[in-house]
């Protein structure tokens, strides 16, 4: 059994970005209780700073001001779920950035996803118009 | 924790030197680009962005540099990121944004 906690998010759409350091302190704690080194703490961090900007850009509509964030807190590895209630986005459009030192060509679109998916060892991305956006990661610890 | 942006213009080396305190992510960045975009606007010379206190950049932060270098390629003048902190440098060279960039240690 995995201990768990959890966090809510619930703001006006324009303010919520300004949580952004509250959340990735939170997670920076979590991931330390756990005995993850510098470097560890340091890409889960990244990981989930690009998780909620994400959301924050994309699933959060108008109207809909709150996200989930779920640490699910094992010896050996943490899973962290983000979830919102949006309408969601189709997976499958999710591109790998374009960057061939040709600056014209680059823009930052699929740069958070591309990141979360380097710094973590699992990344799943659901995504349905009914059930909003899910985002679940973890990070194994070295022993 | 937010962001200050410490900045100057080093006559000498005729580039402006931009000094980052704290944290570029979806919070700061609008306001990281306004900056930028003003210095270019005043004098399109380098950027030489000194990142000894920059704790944190995230993708949007990159996407502020990336739009930002588009804007100055009219004028032949780059970008440069000195004294970068790991966890940052490491982002560069996974997004291979440090072909992109000039770094400098």
């Amino acid at each position: 059994m995995a201990d768990k906690i959890n966090l809510t998010i619930s703001s006006k759409k324009e303010d919520t970005a300004e949580y952004m350091s509250v959340i990735r302190l939170t997670t920076s704690a979590v991931a330390s209780k756990i005995g993850f080194d510098i470097e560890e703490i340091d890409d889960i961090k990244v990981s989930i700073g690009e998780a909620c900007t994400n959301i924050i850009k994309h699933g959060l509509n108008e109207g809909i001001d709150s996200f989930d964030i779920e640490y699910n807190i094992y010896t050996d590895k943490l899973i962290i779920s983000v979830k919102d209630n949006g309408s969601g986005f189709d997976t499958s459009k999710i591109k790998e950035p374009n960057i061939d030192n040709n600056i014209d060509q680059l823009d930052d679109s699929g740069l958070g996803i591309f990141i979360i998916k380097s710094l973590m060892d699992q990344v799943e991305i659901n995504s349905s118009s009914e059930h909003g956006t899910e985002i679940i990661m973890t990070k194994i610890k070295i022993a | 924790m937010g962001l200050e942006v410490v900045k100057k213009f080093d006559s000498d080396k005729g580039e402006w030197i931009v000094k980052p305190i704290g944290e570029v992510d979806i919070y700061t960045s609008a306001d990281f680009k306004n900056i930028l975009l003003k210095l270019i606007e005043e004098e399109n010379t380098n950027i030489n962005i000194v990142g000894t206190s920059l704790d944190y950049i995230d993708s949007t932060g990159l996407g502020v540099l990336i739009s930002v270098l588009k804007q100055m390629k009219e004028g032949n003048t780059s970008i440069i990121i000195t004294d970068i902190k790991p966890s940052i440098k490491k982002l560069l060279e996974l997004t291979s944004l440090d072909k992109v960039f000039t770094i400098k240690e």
